[in-house]
């Protein structure tokens, strides 16, 4: 395609598109009122608030140590019990083992819930339950069922057909080939989408705090509402550390199970 | 044999009840709410219905308000993987010859990935007030992050062949990366793009919990008002809004690269 191609084809696949992304763009800048200067005149108040979040007050490291624990136990309780949940609506979802109308409806069902993000949830969960950790680690665990819940029942239902009849035929019971033929099947890929949760959670868990579900997400956001931004800083570095450990813990150990699971 | 394995078995599991009841009393949490308190879920149903539907058409803000919705997702898709695509060339190895650069590039994309987007949305609604174009903004800097690092390796997983072909006929490096590389990895890029743009309708909705603006703003003022029946009309366009994304999204997707294989990546690499 030339410079001096002026083809249909040339103006179906270059002209069209460019032109198309051009407006859009200029339709959404309307919408969002993006306005440069704007953000040029406030780059200076902006900056400064920056400034003032490169400080730590280390006088409440110690305090914010246990607002931390909080947030990470949130964190861990709810990929459990969310793991354990979305197995159960993970088998219900699964074509080999539920009857077509129960998987029709669960998966339904699971599209819809993960559809609505987990800070919402917990708008609703601490209007119900008001605030705490509770309504987080609720919040978290249909969290956990919506994403992990599709995830698992697709594992399911690739789990091999022929090592679930070789178990059915020296005449094991229905619990024992739900056991032996497809949780154990599927248990290195459970481990392994749950650890991947489990980093989401941190994350999620320190904003759910930050809406009413306590730990140091609350603190992050009190500091910054209350214009004590040194504070603010020794909570954003505590964050920071969970986020990147807990990263670093669930890559390795997702790396550790990838290699059992493999196949001998 | 036998009796080591449900030994091991047994350990684990008395170790993870004791762990989660440990959690539970620490925290204070009984999980028996769940039952005792449940009225109070019943309760929250009852004043929630019926939602209230005709607020949507009546009140011409809340339509804007997805429309704002979708315009910062577009916005924050569009110029955040431009700027993505730009770190992932600074950042990996076929491209960017000197490791210093990688380097500094590397640092600043893993800064970004790791605050949170909370923190980088209180910052910009200082800097140009609430509303949606913060959001946006946000947005830009969180999918630069995110999808920074994934470029990159999308990068480094191309065959050396053809660009290692193009260079030793004295192609200079620009044209390396447009004849070599770019046609390579451009599906994946594209298909990234749609999958940032899905994520990013959600993450909107989210920000706007924090001053972002669009739609998520709007169903925490109705919460915040105890409006129930006005928050449900609104979460009902909600989980609208981000199941056509993702339908479009991954149908588009499925169009460019073969199904469910790109998902898989990106979720667990």
């Amino acid at each position: 395609m030339s410079l001096h191609d002026y083809s249909l084809r040339r103006y179906r696949k270059g002209v069209l598109p460019v032109t198309g992304m051009a407006l859009l763009t200029a339709g959404a800048a309307v919408v969002c009122k993006v306005r440069w200067d704007l953000l040029y005149k406030g780059l200076g108040s902006g900056l400064v608030y920056f400034k003032n979040l490169l400080t730590p007050d280390v006088g409440a490291f110690s305090e914010l140590l246990k607002p931390a624990l909080e947030t990470v136990l949130i964190a861990l309780v709810g990929t459990f019990l969310g793991t354990l949940a979305a197995l159960l609506f993970g088998l219900a979802a699964a074509s080999n083992v539920a009857p077509p109308w129960l998987r029709q409806s669960v998966r339904f069902l699971l599209g819809l819930e993960r559809a609505l993000p987990e800070v919402v949830i917990l708008l609703f969960l601490v209007a119900a339950f008001g605030l705490g950790p509770f309504a987080g680690v609720l919040s978290l665990v249909i969290g956990a069922v919506g994403m992990l819940g599709k995830l698992f029942a697709d594992a399911i239902e690739e789990v091999d057909p022929v090592s679930i009849e070789s178990i059915q035929a020296v005449g094991a019971s229905k619990v024992q080939v739900m056991y032996y033929g497809v949780l154990l099947q599927v248990l290195p890929t459970v481990v392994s989408y749950a650890l991947f949760r489990f980093e989401l959670s941190i994350r999620l868990s320190v904003v759910l705090g930050a809406v009413g579900a306590g730990g140091i997400g609350h603190e992050l956001y009190r500091s910054f509402a209350l214009l004590d931004f040194h504070r603010a800083c020794t909570a954003l570095l505590l964050v920071l550390v969970l986020v990147v450990v807990s990263e670093r813990i669930s890559v390795y150990l997702r790396s550790r199970v990838r290699q059992k699971g493999r196949p001998r | 044999m036998k009796a080591r394995l449900f030994l091991q078995r047994a350990t684990v599991s008395s170790l993870l009840a004791l762990i989660l009841l440990a959690s539970f009393v620490y925290m204070g949490v009984n999980p028996g709410m769940l039952f005792t308190e449940f009225h109070y879920v019943v309760d929250l149903a009852g004043s929630m219905s019926p939602p209230h539907f005709s607020l949507l058409w009546m009140d011409k803000t809340i339509a804007f308000s997805v429309l704002e919705t979708l315009s910062m997702a577009f916005l924050g898709t569009l110029a955040g993987g431009m700027l993505a695509v730009g770190c992932a060339l600074l950042t990996a190895k076929d491209t960017m010859p000197y490791p210093w650069i990688r380097g500094i590039a590397r640092f600043m994309v893993s800064l970004v990935r790791v605050i949170p987007s909370l923190v980088m949305v209180l910052i910009f609604v200082v800097t140009v007030g609430l509303g949606a174009f913060a959001g946006m903004l946000t947005l830009v800097l969180s999918t630069m992050g995110t999808f920074g690092q994934l470029f990159t390796e999308v990068i480094e997983a191309t065959e050396k062949a053809p660009a290692e072909a193009i260079f030793s006929v004295g192609a200079t490096r620009w044209q390396v990366i447009r004849f070599g590389i770019l046609p390579q990895v451009l599906p994946s890029l594209t298909a990234n793009f749609f999958y940032a743009f899905d994520v990013n309708v959600r993450s909107a909705v989210g920000l706007g919990i924090f001053g972002g603006g669009g739609v998520g703003f709007q169903l925490f003022l109705a919460m915040r008002v105890l409006h129930y029946r006005d928050a449900f009309a609104l979460i009902c366009v909600i989980v609208l809004l981000i199941v056509l994304t993702e339908k479009l999204s991954d149908g588009l997707r499925r169009r460019l690269i073969g199904r469910g294989r790109h998902r898989q990546h990106t979720k667990l690499h």
